[in-house]
């Protein structure tokens, strides 16, 4: 595969794929999910990763931000060789430079709205009073300031995963990854989680890779960019 | 006691890195407690079972405190027993009359402006009938004036001491409840006369505490003695005990063998020992059922809450904080119960009971004795539960690989 097919518009790369593969196995069955995929994203994109089901897109997904480790090949992250890290290099890595917005939002049911955008932050040696103030800028951006001390089974789908939106930006990330955002949510709440990370894209400049299977949020990236069995197929720039 | 250290040691470093993962890791402990309360009704049967398991332990060593404080607060350590050798007890003791008159006189004796503070007498075991309408044996002591006044911690509460030759009894106030027939006022049946219970007195959690006392010379007369079982004898100082040890066992005319009073009473603790056995027993079992139903329902709320823990690890937790997160919050279950198991267990506190002495077939009232100490025991060993129970589903939570967690198992 050839990079020169993917031409997502230049720029510094913050992720630089080489010949990355992922197989899983079965007992003694090796099941390849993705082969030889080299991509170079630069700052600032906006690419939907597309394919059909088992194509591998989330599996690419969970490789960028550090959730899974490649079986072949390199991948440069914000300035960082994955392999080379750690464990704990990695999860302090994922920390400093990954936002993630989950199908289901995955707020922490127990916590409140304040409290699951927080968790990050406590990671970072921030003082009470510099989490405060992050947290509730991040819940202004997310238009959620006045559920602040709402717990997740409190707020609509919309406003959960808005919350976690707002948790994924919390740290100021260079990168944001999305697992189908919308997959949970009504069109109306849909079309506002996504205008808000087209919002993120243009205005603040995060590099936005989003899984998605839905043809109308893939229409609000940059780039669509098709995976067909486990390899890349096709890149297409969006016309908005 | 080295081995023990270094068993304990591996648990004293995961705990002293426990406690300092509380104050470093950022895991707020607040997330543990609420998901506890979350699980409202599983937390609440586990904290209720390590409760009932807790309270059982405290209760069991309470039982063993009781005995202690009976046996321990009896004796002196400046007063002597002396006893027909290798009676080790005196109820199987018999000292005749003559060789008592010289012991009685023994120059190492203490004196006091009524003579050598010695007491002879006589024990004997008589069946007594218990509020549950079972029976039981009970020491009937015979002793002279001297006898009580050699036993400081006993005092007459009600009524009056007895008067040789009135056939009067005098018994302990706290063995009144499991004994009906010790009121005071009624006539005992022993020995084939009737005798009057004219006073009831307190020792002070003392083992006299299980003892009906009369004159010496009635009960013998009563009961058809001939000799005394031993006789009790103050010395100058605890250090004097050893002459008159010495000096009794080398005098060929009495042959006889003196105990210290506090080494008599550390021997008949002994008592106790299958009552401890027995408790520590079912507590053994107990704790394995409590463990196990800490871990049961630790592994629910990892099973659970894979997703969350998925969710923590991706946000960039690291295992170790996951471990120790789970942790606290499986010791945080068992504490809870540790401390209701402690505070129940203080219902238990004062209640007066009784267990049958293999040692001298007879009757050993004790009050179960609920202290600070060993509340804090319990509330440690419920630590301890929190630590077994939880180690493995903790260790679980972190280990699961991390692109599964997020799936949710």
């Amino acid at each position: 595969m050839n990079t020169d097919r993917f031409d997502l518009g230049g720029g510094e790369p913050i992720i630089t794929l080489r010949d990355v593969a992922k197989s899983y196995w079965r007992e003694a069955l090796e099941i390849p999910v993705l082969q030889g995929i080299d991509l170079e994203i630069p700052v600032g994109a906006y690419i939907a990763l597309m394919g059909p089901s088992g194509s591998g897109k989330t599996t690419l997904l969970n490789l960028v931000a550090g959730i899974d480790r490649p079986t072949g090949g390199s991948l440069e992250v914000c300035g960082h060789e994955l392999n080379s890290l750690d464990d704990d290099q990695l999860a302090a890595w994922r920390n400093a430079h990954v936002g993630f917005i989950f199908q289901n939002y995955n707020l922490v049911p127990v916590l409140n709205a304040f409290e699951n955008v927080e968790l990050p932050l406590l990671l970072t040696g921030a003082g009470r009073g510099e989490r405060r103030d992050r947290v509730e800028e991040a819940l202004a951006l997310v238009n959620l300031t006045d559920r602040m001390g709402n717990y997740p089974r409190q707020l609509s789908g919309g406003q959960e995963q808005r919350v976690a939106i707002a948790r994924a930006i919390v740290t100021d990330p260079d990168l944001l990854v999305a697992d189908e955002p919308t997959g949970a949510l009504d069109a109306k709440n849909a079309e506002e989680v996504l205008a808000l990370m087209e919002r993120l894209n243009s205005e603040f400049q995060k590099t936005i890779v989003m899984v998605t299977h839905d043809p109308k949020a893939a229409h609000h990236a940059k780039h669509q960019i098709h995976l067909e069995k486990g390899v890349l197929d096709k890149a297409v720039e969006v016309n908005r | 006691m080295i081995l023990g250290l270094l068993l304990a040691a591996p648990f004293l470093a995961y705990l002293a890195w426990l406690i300092w993962a509380l104050v470093a890791y950022p895991i707020p402990l607040g997330y543990n407690l609420r998901s506890l309360w979350q699980r409202k009704l599983s937390s609440f049967s586990t904290a209720a079972a390590i409760a009932l398991v807790v309270g059982i332990f405290v209760v069991v060593l309470s039982l063993a405190q009781g005995l202690s404080v009976a046996f321990v607060s009896s004796g002196r350590p400046d007063q002597a027993l002396v006893l027909r050798p290798n009676a080790r007890f005196e109820l199987n003791s018999s000292i005749e009359r003559d060789r008592m008159r010289i012991l009685k006189v023994h120059p190492l004796l203490k004196r006091d402006a009524e003579g050598p503070m010695a007491s002879a007498e006589v024990v004997v075991v008589k069946l007594f009938p218990m509020a549950d309408g079972t029976d039981t044996n009970v020491t009937v002591r015979g002793l002279e004036a001297r006898g009580i006044t050699l036993r400081p911690q006993v005092r007459l509460v009600q009524g009056r001491w007895f008067r040789p030759g009135l056939s009067e009894v005098v018994v302990p106030r706290k063995m009144q409840g499991r004994f009906p027939s010790l009121e005071l006022g009624r006539n005992l049946r022993m020995g084939g006369r009737d005798w009057q219970i004219v006073g009831t007195f307190d020792a002070g959690g003392a083992s006299y505490e299980s003892e009906v006392w009369s004159n010496v010379n009635d009960v013998m007369q009563a009961f058809r003695r001939e000799s005394y079982s031993a006789m009790l004898a103050r010395l100058e100082s605890p250090e004097r005990v050893e002459g008159f040890l010495k000096a009794v066992e080398d005098d060929k005319r009495l042959k006889l063998e003196v105990i210290r009073e506090t080494d008599y009473f550390k021997e008949l603790t002994k008592a106790g020992d299958p009552i401890k056995i027995l408790g520590n027993l079912i507590t053994l079992i107990l704790t394995g059922a409590a463990i196990f139903a800490a871990m049961n329902t630790m592994y629910a709320a990892v099973a659970g809450r894979t997703k969350e823990i998925g969710t923590l690890r991706a946000l960039g937790f690291r295992q170790r904080e996951i471990l120790a997160s789970f942790q606290w919050e499986s010791i945080f279950l068992c504490l809870t119960g540790g401390l209701l198991g402690s505070g129940l267990a203080l219902f238990a506190n004062g209640i007066q009971t009784g267990t049958t002495s293999f040692e001298t077939f007879s009757d050993v009232s004790f009050a179960f004795t609920i202290t600070p100490g060993l509340m804090a025991q319990g509330v440690a060993f419920s630590l301890v539960m929190g630590l077994l129970g939880g180690f493995l589903p903790a260790w679980r939570a972190s280990r699961i690989p991390l692109t599964e967690a997020m799936k949710g198992g």
